[in-house]
């Protein structure tokens, strides 16, 4: 596997204010991304994980530190910029699917088909998520599974060239997320997406090509695994 | 169809309820306008077309008489473009059961083609210069002749110099200065089965009404952009030695006085009362969907982040109050057009107009649906633009709690510790979430306030009516003589069989000046000790005749621009004989809602005419049950040239109303409409919002009555003081309404009576009692687990 660099993340800090206290998600974290590559990051909940998956995805700004795709600084992009970020290189797949209620499982898919100029069909993206049956149900008559899949689908749709995932299988009965595991990992192999997936969940570090840990804001370790274990053999 | 707006289209279904209420709103206030402006249009273009077909004078000039040739001269004054002589009065006629009309005599010169206000036929024939056979042909308004059954051939008998003249209906035509034809002012609603209008050849006229080779009046046309006043001051030095009696322009040409009233009142109108309804609809949308805004907050956020842009959310937001206002402007322009037939019909009915007046004007549809876009984009826009402060990460995480506090009653303990506990939560969620509150309260405050004006006109109306035809005026008829007669010649009247009570009248049509301001006014002589004419005060008080000098009417004062004391010049302006001139003292003002006129005793108003014991008519009390008796008796009378019913009188007046009291109707069915749709969208929102919170109540073992308990106090806050607010607002609202349309010609004062108030309340109480049941249904069929558990 070549280590071309897609997006380097540099001393990036992030703080929040909510309601009356200050949180800090993220304390001068730097990581490099490989293109291709199918990286885990590991830790408990509010070790910073998701914030650091939100900032790789264009979703939030640091407060300090440098972020840069491509050999393009997005830390202080613009809105618009980091709209045309998303829109062109991310997908993301949330723990709650987050799909939106009123629209078919094909709708949900076209929603973010009709944003790019050459996305893949959608009809058949929802197949390869084995759903060709239930594409013309609502969010509400699926499953938390086959939402899931409807919400890689979505994800995978606009061949995205970073697929982010948050807590995938955080939702979901052992079986199901086995099942997700493995269309992320056939999305990463097959169509070369980078994929990376934040979650408390270890055994799911198997899978990937390389392994971040995190506690309280930090990277405390990162560890590469030179043999992916294939998404059906992980138990947990 | 794209996958937004596929969301929201069902968005629209699944809330079908609210996006009715409001594109009804939206739809109401659209077919007022475009019905308005539409007739407006009409109106407006019949009249233009109206006015120039038949060359519609610019000035009139009325003279006691004057010798035909004068006109020459006239014409010769520089700024007029022409000039044109003839005669026009008023005269007795007696129908065939002996019952008095008044008539308006015109003459026309022939050839009719180069004429000023000329003759539109509306059926039968053009007259004939020297019919066959002799006689003299007329052409008679066709209200006139509908309400007189005249056809073809049948024949009119005037009464003119004491003789009677028969004349021949050879059709019923029309004219640009009878568009509304009544008598004078006073008379307010035309009457065409006591007054019409007899077009008449000019020849004839001088024959029939003994004035051969002489005129009355003058009609100017005017080169354009000249000085009017100018002008009429030349021509009345011409006119000088043959007696001036008055002089005006277009504008105060009665019928084109009340024509462009109702013109200016339709444009008012049009301006003012579709847009309460779009904005409140513009208010109504802004909240639907900033609610949407804000519980969708996380659909936003997914959106945002697979890159949809603020612009394109927007605009899918925005695109409901879109939806809306096209859905409305559509039925709106449906309905619009419905009312604008009836409107037509109305005006049809009212004006004595030639061509149908109905037809469709497109501006008002287009002007219309861009009204309803341009306020429905603004208030969608200004309910989303906060989207581009969500951002997509923070729309994941739980929203931060609300921050609390002590509310503000707590710090008075003496009360606060009064209240049950109940009572305290209500109170702590009302100010907590004044916001909300306040939107369903301003709904309250606008449908109690549009209650008011809707039924307000009704009790202004009758107010005047009743201060008017039973406070003011307690005769049961007014009769006047074709000339004024000796006082002795009332005993005439008073012997005959059911008449109570006679009183003498003197009315003299005077010029009065002070200052170089003057204005033309009937003074009416009557004796000190009158009874059956109360008069009523500058302060709202009865008043009497005052021994001495005059007792002005309130609209007389200003317009002079005089007060009790000052000293005003009273010039006669009698059609018969010299003017006279002399100068007295206001005495005191008096105020008349309907028609106006100034008082003075009976012998001074002689003194003015050079007269002693001279009256021109005569005030009647009749036997209960003899009114039909007496009226036939006094038709027997020669020299009696109108007898006025009260009874008549108002009855004609409330047979008008008709038209009014739909209109209220429908004024009502739009309160109503108007009210339940904010209070039934403001209270789905406020439930919307609270689920969660009245579920978690029901899960710690709330009941649902009590539930239903503690909504019912909020709700009962809500109204009442939507109710205390929504009254002070409609009466300020129907002030306003009223000081909008108001004119020169007659004042409607803004009564509002107590049962309009209680009505209004009780309707804004109603409206919000539905709301609540429809809330308590709502917490009826609330599911605890899915109310808790779904983000939205």
């Amino acid at each position: 596997m070549d280590k071309n660099v897609l997006m380097k993340i540099d001393q990036v800090t992030k703080t929040y204010i909510m309601g009356e206290v200050t949180v800090e998600a993220l304390r001068e974290t730097s990581l490099d991304i490989f293109e291709g590559e199918l990286l885990v990051i590991l830790g408990p909940s509010g070790s910073g994980k998701s914030t650091l998956l939100n900032i790789i995805g264009g979703m939030d700004l640091p407060t300090s530190g440098r972020l840069v795709y491509n050999g393009e600084d997005l830390s202080k992009a613009a809105d618009t910029r980091l709209t045309r970020f998303r829109r062109s290189e991310i997908g993301f797949v949330f723990q709650f699917y987050n799909l939106i209620p009123d629209l078919t499982a094909r709708e949900n898919v076209e929603l973010a088909a009709n944003l790019v100029d050459n996305p893949l069909p959608a009809a058949e993206v929802l197949k390869d998520v084995g759903l060709e049956e239930r594409m013309e149900h609502f969010p509400s008559q699926l499953s938390g599974g086959e939402q899931q899949r409807v919400a890689i689908a979505r994800a995978a749709v606009k061949n995205p060239r970073l697929l982010l995932c948050d807590e995938p299988t955080g939702a979901l009965d052992h079986k199901t997320g086995k099942l997700i595991l493995g269309l992320l990992a056939k999305i990463n192999q097959e169509r070369g997406s980078t994929v990376i997936i934040v979650t408390h969940n270890t055994a799911i570090g198997a899978m990937a090509n390389r392994v971040t840990r995190m506690r309280s804001g930090k990277i405390v370790e990162l560890t590469e695994n030179p043999t992916p274990a294939s998404p059906e053999r992980i138990e947990w | 169809m794209n996958a937004l707006n596929k969301k929201l289209w069902r968005t629209i279904l699944k809330t079908r309820g609210q996006f009715l209420a409001v594109v009804v709103v939206v739809m109401l206030g659209l077919s007022v306008y475009i019905s308005m402006v539409n007739s407006y249009y009409n109106l407006e273009y019949t009249q233009r077309v109206y006015y120039q077909d038949n060359n519609f004078a610019d000035y009139y000039f009325h003279v006691v008489t004057a010798p035909q040739e004068i006109i020459k001269q006239i014409e010769a004054v520089p700024g007029v473009a022409m000039a044109a002589g003839r005669i026009q009065k008023d005269v007795p006629v007696i129908k065939e059961n002996n019952q008095r009309a008044t008539a308006r005599v015109t003459s026309y010169p022939l050839p009719l083609e180069d004429g000023i206000n000329l003759v539109q036929l509306s059926s039968g024939r053009l007259f004939e210069k020297y019919p066959q056979g002799g006689g003299s042909e007329i052409l008679v308004d066709p209200a006139y002749a509908g309400a007189n059954n005249l056809a073809y051939n049948d024949t009119v008998t005037i009464v003119s110099g004491g003789r009677q003249a028969p004349l021949t209906v050879v059709g019923t035509a029309s004219g640009p200065e009878f568009i509304y034809p009544i008598e004078d002012i006073s008379s307010m609603i035309p009457d065409p089965t006591t007054f019409g209008i007899i077009m008449i050849p000019h020849n004839q006229a001088q024959q029939v009404l003994d004035m051969p080779g002489q005129i009355n009046q003058v009609l100017l046309k005017l080169v354009p952009g000249t000085d009017e006043e100018k002008v009429a001051r030349e021509v009345k030095a011409i006119l000088e030695p043959y007696g001036n009696l008055a002089d005006y322009g277009r504008e105060k040409q009665l019928s084109h006085a009340i024509l462009q009233g109702e013109l200016d009142q339709l444009q008012t109108t049009s301006r003012s009362l579709p847009l309460i309804f779009l904005l409140v609809a513009a208010f109504i949308q802004f909240i639907i969907v900033s609610r949407m805004v804000k519980a969708q907050r996380l659909q936003i956020g997914v959106m945002k982040a697979l890159g949809y842009d603020n612009r394109q959310i927007i605009l899918h937001y925005t695109g409901y109050a879109i939806s809306v206002a096209i859905t409305g402007a559509f039925l709106g322009s449906l309905l619009g057009l419905l009312f604008a037939s009836y409107f037509s019909q109305t005006y049809a009915y009212y004006f004595n107009l030639p061509d149908t007046i109905s037809g469709i004007d497109f501006r008002a549809i287009l002007y219309g649906t861009l009204l309803s876009l341009g306020i429905g984009s603004i208030a969608g826009y200004t309910a989303t633009r906060s989207v581009t402060g969500i951002n997509p990460a923070e729309s994941m995480r739980p929203e931060a709690p609300r921050s609390t506090g002590r509310i503000f009653l707590e710090s008075w303990p003496w009360l606060w510790h009064r209240l049950d506990a109940s009572w305290r939560m209500g109170l702590r969620t009302i100010t907590r979430n004044w916001i909300r509150f306040g939107v369903t309260m301003l709904g309250v405050v606008l449908a109690v306030g549009l209650l008011v004006v809707s039924l307000f006109f009704n009790d202004s109306i009758d107010y005047m009516l009743f201060r008017h035809y039973e406070q003011e005026q307690k005769y049961d008829f007014l009769v006047r003589f074709a000339a004024p007669v000796r006082e002795s010649k009332l005993l005439d009247i008073s012997r005959l069989d059911g008449v109570l009570k006679v009183e003498p009248v003197l009315e003299i049509p005077v010029k009065m000046s002070h200052l170089g301001r003057s204005e033309d006014v009937l003074l009416l002589g009557l004796p000190r000790e009158v009874t059956m004419k109360n008069l009523v005060g500058e302060d709202g008080y009865p008043t009497a005749i005052p021994e001495e000098g005059i007792l002005l009417d309130q609209k007389t004062a200003d317009k002079l621009g005089v007060r009790t004391g000052d000293r005003i010049t009273v010039e006669t302006r009698m059609s018969l004989g010299p003017t006279h001139t002399s100068t007295l003292m206001v005495a005191g003002i008096n105020q008349q809602l309907i028609s106006s006129g100034s008082f003075i005793e009976i012998s001074g108003a002689n003194r003015v005419l050079q007269e002693n014991g001279v009256v021109s008519g005569a005030m009647l009390k009749v036997e209960p049950g003899k009114h039909h008796l007496v009226e036939a008796e006094m038709n027997e009378i020669t020299g009696i040239a109108s007898i006025l019913s009260r009874q008549k009188e108002l009855t004609n007046f409330m047979q008008n109303l008709d038209a009014m009291i739909y209109f209220t109707a429908v004024m009502i069915g739009f309160a109503g409409v108007l009210g339940f749709a904010i209070v039934y969208n403001a209270s789905i929102i406020s439930f919307t919002e609270r689920k969660r919170d009245l579920a978690a109540l029901r899960v710690i073992g709330y009941t649902t009555r009590e539930v239903s308990g503690l909504l019912f106090k909020e709700n009962a806050v809500q109204s009442l003081l939507g109710v205390l607010l929504g009254l002070p607002l409609g009466y300020a609202m129907a002030r306003a309404y009223i000081s909008a349309i108001s004119s020169d010609l007659f004042t409607i004062p803004v009564v509002v009576y107590p049962q309009t108030y209680l009505f209004s309340a009780l309707g804004g109480l109603i409206f919000i009692m539905a709301a609540h049941l429809f809330a308590v249904r709502g917490i009826k069929k609330l599911d605890l687990v899915e109310a808790l558990k779904n983000k939205d």
